[in-house]
């Protein structure tokens, strides 16, 4: 089981044949670890992840802060993603070559804590904190509310500098995950609908947000709140040793991995290390307490959210330009020809797997591991 | 209905085939091949939808046959990126098989990016899926 986001000792992380045994069936294992960061977490199996996760097993995991800022709910949402038969029976074919080349095994339905949502009541004024986890192993949500201004006070476990998300849409890959504050500032009795139109053409509405018709319980909302920072170890950009990252591979990519049954590829090796594969042969060797940069490039057609396990990174750049909240992250969604610069420092000893969470993609070669020794 | 099949039989009266597309909606090759279908005096309706897979079920492609988009043309299946060709052969000597693929996505075919590497192999997808697939062109 791996505990993704909580930057656990290496042996804790999950990962089969890289710090454990798979746990075979009727086995245990005792995962046991303190957790040093407050905030909203993720766990699902390391093991045939594609169709694992595919079919439900993963879950949240929630640290509360010492002293949790007020509010009038605090709300998970674990957004699920099911490809279905007419009869709501999960459809096989997992592990497709068609999924793992494209945008991997994107469902028919989507849920929300397990169930296909309807509604969603609120009384006016209310304040939700409202935590987001995409459990799903392909979908990308582009979330927006309507008549509605969410401010985000927390990405990937991580306080954030409190901000409206670009356009009002919150863009989750795979296993991101977002806290945000909710003031449910419209009138009593209105209704409005939260849609998700991340892929263009086929946005729809994810559910409606029904306000009962009590009064306002506060007359306006208070400013956002901002989340106590965690320990984390802030790199040195000046001092910080640079690699470079390239994803390759996909549909309308380069092919050439694609002629040896695998569809991608990370700075030109499929697979070089990680789950389901016994060769290792890591990326970097990085030395433990030291700041690196490193310059992922997705020169793909495709969305890959690369995952870097047992720590937290800061975004410094996307496409050469500054990030405007140099948010820290463990799972950062490159587009389609796109790059982003991460820095962080390597502080957790081990050998870790960094991936592509569309996890078809992953299956399919878009992984590597990293040491830090 | 009626209304619909009328329209079909105007369209081919006047040369116009009708094709309906179904592609990944983040997938761009598949757009090119619709382009291409055009020029070729097809009216192709392109459908975006996450749901590729129960469309190739429903229309008995099997796996090995799978290409990267799924048309239906005239009461055929076209699977992948089949050079227009072989369509108007199938529709003009109308066999009875369920349609043609061209499987994967080979470099230089219509809508594909790159340099044809060798010829294409286009298979038939027949009405019993368990038999090895019988070649239907080569182009």
């Amino acid at each position: 089981m791996h505990w993704h986001g909580v930057r656990v000792p290496n042996a804790m992380d999950g990962v089969p044949l890289i710090t454990q045994p798979p746990i075979a069936p009727g086995g245990e294992f005792i995962y046991e670890f303190v957790p040093p960061d407050a905030g909203t977490f993720f766990y699902h199996p390391h093991q045939r992840s594609y169709e694992q996760v595919g079919r439900g097993l993963a879950g949240a995991l929630i640290v509360d802060e010492r002293e949790p800022p007020k509010v009038d709910r605090d709300l998970l949402w674990v957004l699920g993603d099911w490809r279905l038969n007419r009869d709501a029976s999960i459809r096989g074919g997992f592990g497709s070559f068609m999924d793992a080349s494209h945008n991997g095994r994107v469902g028919n339905t989507v849920t929300i804590n397990g169930r296909v949502p309807n509604e969603f009541l609120a009384r006016a004024g209310e304040r939700i904190r409202l935590r987001l986890v995409n459990a799903a192993t392909a979908r990308v949500f582009g979330l927006a509310f309507g008549g509605h201004r969410p401010w985000i006070v927390a990405l990937d476990g991580q306080p954030v500098e409190p901000h409206e998300p670009e356009q009002g849409v919150i863009v989750l890959g795979p296993a991101m995950r977002a806290d945000l504050i909710l003031d449910m500032a419209a009138a009593p009795g209105s209704r409005h609908s939260v849609r998700d139109g991340f892929y263009r053409s086929l946005e729809y509405e994810l559910l409606k947000i029904a306000y009962g018709n009590e009064p306002p319980l506060r007359k306006r909302a208070e400013d956002p709140f901002r989340l106590p920072a965690n320990p984390l170890s802030e790199p040195t950009i000046q001092n910080a040793e640079r690699h470079d990252v390239l994803f390759t591979g996909g549909m309308m990519g380069n092919m050439s991995a694609m002629r040896r049954g695998m569809a991608w590829a990370v700075n030109g090796t499929s697979g070089s290390c990680g789950e389901g594969t016994s060769a290792f042969d890591p990326l970097f060797v990085l030395r433990k307490g030291r700041s690196y940069v490193l310059n992922l490039v997705n020169d793909t057609a495709w969305h890959h959210p690369i995952h870097l396990h047992g720590h937290s990174f800061r975004v410094i750049t996307r496409n050469g330009r500054p990030a405007k909240y140099r948010e820290w992250l463990d799972t950062v969604l490159l587009p389609p020809r796109e790059q982003a610069e991460i820095a962080f420092v390597a502080d957790n000893p081990g050998d870790w797997m960094f991936h592509c969470h569309v996890l078809e993609h992953q299956a399919g070669g878009m992984m590597a591991c990293i040491r830090v020794t | 209905m009626l209304g619909a099949l009328g329209a079909v039989r105007l369209a081919r009266a006047q040369g116009v085939r009708d094709a309906v597309l179904y592609k990944n909606p983040q997938c761009g090759c598949c757009e090119d091949y619709a382009a291409y279908l055009r020029r070729n005096g097809f009216r192709v309706k392109v459908v975006a939808t996450h749901d590729l897979d129960a469309i190739k079920t429903q229309n008995h492609v099997p796996e090995r046959l799978n290409g990267c988009h799924t048309t239906l043309v005239d009461g055929y299946v076209v699977e992948g990126h089949v050079p227009v060709a072989s369509i108007e052969r199938l529709l003009r000597q109308r066999p009875r098989i369920r349609g043609i693929s061209l499987p994967g996505m080979p470099q230089g075919s219509p809508g594909m990016t790159g340099v044809k590497k060798e010829p294409f192999h286009i298979y038939e997808i027949d009405t019993h899926s368990s038999a090895e697939p019988r070649v239907y062109a080569i182009e």
